[in-house]
């Protein structure tokens, strides 16, 4: 909150302290929800699946960007989040529940909440060497979680739970919230609408109270952090438990908005890209998370079109992975601030406009 | 048992003690068997050349280090096992020789760290904010306008990033940190280093002011190498010597001294061959 449009004064902390803190700016929230609760799913249904990989994305990157961008702890695990949140809730789906509980639509809120529980305490349990060790060797950690979780725990256990050897499936007709079926595109979508902005909403309001501040605090000097009286073990570990949480809401939405899992969903480049997005959005900003997110949305949709066009029957695949890896070495070479930032700069050079100087 | 119970009776007035406190690393001897007692209300400084031991006595107080020998008393309890941030939930808080602020905050974030410990809203009411941890917040934002920010005279740089301050604003903002804390003992290193002669005027007056002010009643520890201020300021002082203590008594005293004399020619001699 500490640019404020040109020209705004305030007579309360309480006004200085906003959110949003001029009409111009409510106005403008009130038509993004306008665009993306009407616009979207009625008149731009052919893109709806872009859009729920936008929301996956940036909810996958939102817990990343917690712990890296303001916590500081490096982490290149976080699919083996999303894959717990995801295999706990197709998991906990097969409980037998009582019937009344499947009508009135509260096992899907109660296993969603369950499972993010659940991926946020194995969050907690691999951040525990966060308590002893900094930078290359929490990556290292890190990366055991990946493994360990997906390639090992995943893979060669769970996947093979009731005798399957494939898949897991979820029927969509029992992801039922209240009296609201979420079967259709057009109800994934809206799901992961109110998923991203309720979990947006949550870190935005951590980062702007104690907990977000210890944790800015951590990133930035634990010593005099600690001097200040914060449990520096204490905070990181909530860190971990919120990014966690996230991943396991995410993981859970991939896959009620697939309604079938794979381990091949969570594999160790998954963890790459979330942390590729906010290299590209820009590091410890929630936009950033958005605009990263929608960059790679873009940059997929493109290279399809192109491939289409040019009726090339290449492995997009491949392409993808160039195409991504070459986006962020972009970015570090020339925007090492991500987009969020040139935002933030375009913002600022309107608000002062025409007298930019 | 014996001497426990010659603790509880000093406590009264004694609020921090060190007791015969060795620290090594490795084979450097930084403090060699150093005691001291701090009063409440005093304002007790510490004196010695460069690499006396100074900075390293106040990272033992705060608990970033943990002395192989002795004890450290505050209150009359034994805290060598107490994490710092343990410490300064008894009320202890410092600045730092070179600048520790939270570079890319702004002066008011910076405060606001100071406060964390009088804010009490939790995980779940943060993340929901409105209600609970709103009133919070804007309480904690009307202390320290009123309290932290009035008293330094700081009101046109609270929205300013701290890296970009000059380096003596810088410092006084490390000071409205350690303050936001309240604490009852404030370990303050080198506050004056590196100001101009007017900053270190206004930062002696702030010190001065905490100390004696009603509102704070802060005892100080004051490690400075600015003689006039030293002897101006202190109800006493402990000179220190390449982890040696040389005497803990009256500013006059001390400068009556002549081993004082001696270890601070000596440091001159130390500068004139360093640079
Ligand atoms: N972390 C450390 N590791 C090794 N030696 C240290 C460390 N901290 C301080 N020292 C040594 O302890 C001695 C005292 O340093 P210090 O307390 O910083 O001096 P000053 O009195 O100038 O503040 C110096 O010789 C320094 O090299
Ligand atoms: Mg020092």
């Amino acid at each position: 909150m500490a640019y404020l449009p040109c020209g705004v004064y305030h007579e309360k902390y309480s006004q200085d302290q906003a959110f949003w803190q001029t009409n111009f700016i409510r106005g403008k929230m009130v038509l993004l929800a306008v665009f993306s609760l009407l616009v979207i799913p009625i008149f731009l249904t052919d893109y709806l699946s872009e859009f729920i990989l936008l929301i996956y994305w940036a909810m996958g990157a939102l817990g990343v960007q917690l712990l890296i961008g303001f916590c500081g702890q490096l982490t290149l695990g976080h699919a083996a989040f999303l894959a717990v949140g995801a295999y706990s809730s197709f998991l906990l789906m097969t409980l037998p529940w009582p019937m009344f509980m499947h009508q009135i639509g509260a096992v899907y809120p109660l296993v969603l909440i369950i499972s993010a529980i659940i991926a946020g305490l194995w969050c907690v349990l691999f951040g525990l060497p966060s308590a002893r060790v900094k930078g290359f060797y929490l990556i290292l950690t890190t990366m055991a979680a990946q493994f360990i979780t997906v390639d090992f725990f995943i893979a060669k256990y769970v996947s093979q739970i009731g005798g399957r050897q494939q898949d897991l499936t979820l029927s969509s007709d029992l992801v039922k919230i209240g009296p609201w079926t979420i079967d259709s595109k057009v109800d994934i979508y809206l799901f992961g609408v109110i998923l991203l902005v309720i979990s947006m909403a949550v870190v935005a309001n951590l980062v702007r109270s104690k907990t977000g501040r210890a944790w800015i605090a951590i990133r930035d000097n634990d010593i005099a952090g600690e001097a200040m009286g914060i449990n520096i073990i204490g905070y990181k570990l909530y860190a971990f438990f919120v990014s966690g949480f996230i991943g396991g809401l995410t993981g859970a939405f991939w896959g009620a908005s697939r309604n079938i899992i794979s381990v091949e969903d969570f594999l160790f480049g998954k963890s790459l890209w979330l942390v590729g997005i906010i290299l590209i959005g820009g590091v410890g900003s929630l936009h950033g998370v958005v605009f990263g997110s929608l960059f790679m949305v873009f940059l997929i949709w493109a290279l399809q079109e192109i491939v289409g066009m040019i009726g090339g029957t290449g492995n997009i695949i491949y392409f993808k992975e160039i195409a991504f890896g070459l986006a962020i070495c972009g970015f570090l070479l020339f925007e090492p601030n991500g987009l969020a930032y040139r935002w933030w700069q375009s913002k600022n050079y309107f608000n002062l406009w025409p007298f930019s100087y | 048992m014996v001497e426990q119970n010659e603790h509880d009776k000093k406590s009264g007035d004694i609020l921090l003690e060190l007791e015969d406190i060795y620290m090594y690393f490795g084979k450097v001897c930084a403090l060699n068997g150093i005691s001291m007692k701090v009063r409440k209300g005093e304002i007790h400084s510490v004196i010695g050349p460069n690499g006396a031991g100074k900075t390293v006595m106040m990272n033992i107080i705060n608990g970033i280090y943990r002395p192989q020998k002795g004890s450290i008393y505050y209150k009359g309890e034994r805290i060598n096992k107490l994490k710092p941030h343990k410490r300064a939930r008894l009320g202890l808080s410092r600045t730092f020789q070179k600048i520790e602020l939270f570079g890319g905050m702004t002066v008011l974030d910076n405060i606001r760290l100071g406060r964390h410990l009088h804010l009490k809203s939790g995980i779940i009411s943060g993340s929901i904010y409105i209600g609970k941890t709103q009133r919070e917040e804007i309480e904690a934002r009307r202390f320290i306008e009123e309290e932290i920010i009035d008293l330094l005279e700081i009101e046109s740089i609270r929205k300013k990033t701290v890296h970009m301050l000059p380096y003596g604003l810088q410092k006084r903002v490390e000071l409205g940190r350690a303050l936001a804390l309240e604490p009852e003992l404030i370990i303050l290193d080198e506050p004056l280093a590196g100001l101009n002669l007017e900053e270190v005027e206004d930062m002696a007056r702030f010190i001065l002011d905490i100390n004696e002010e009603k509102r704070w009643k802060v005892t100080c520890i004051l490690v400075e190498h600015d003689m006039g201020v030293v002897m101006d300021l202190s109800d006493r002082v402990f000179v220190l010597n390449f982890g040696n203590m040389i005497m803990d008594g009256a500013p006059k005293d001390v400068q009556a001294n002549p081993d004082v004399v001696k270890a601070y020619l000596g440091e001159e001699d130390l500068y004139s061959t360093r640079r």
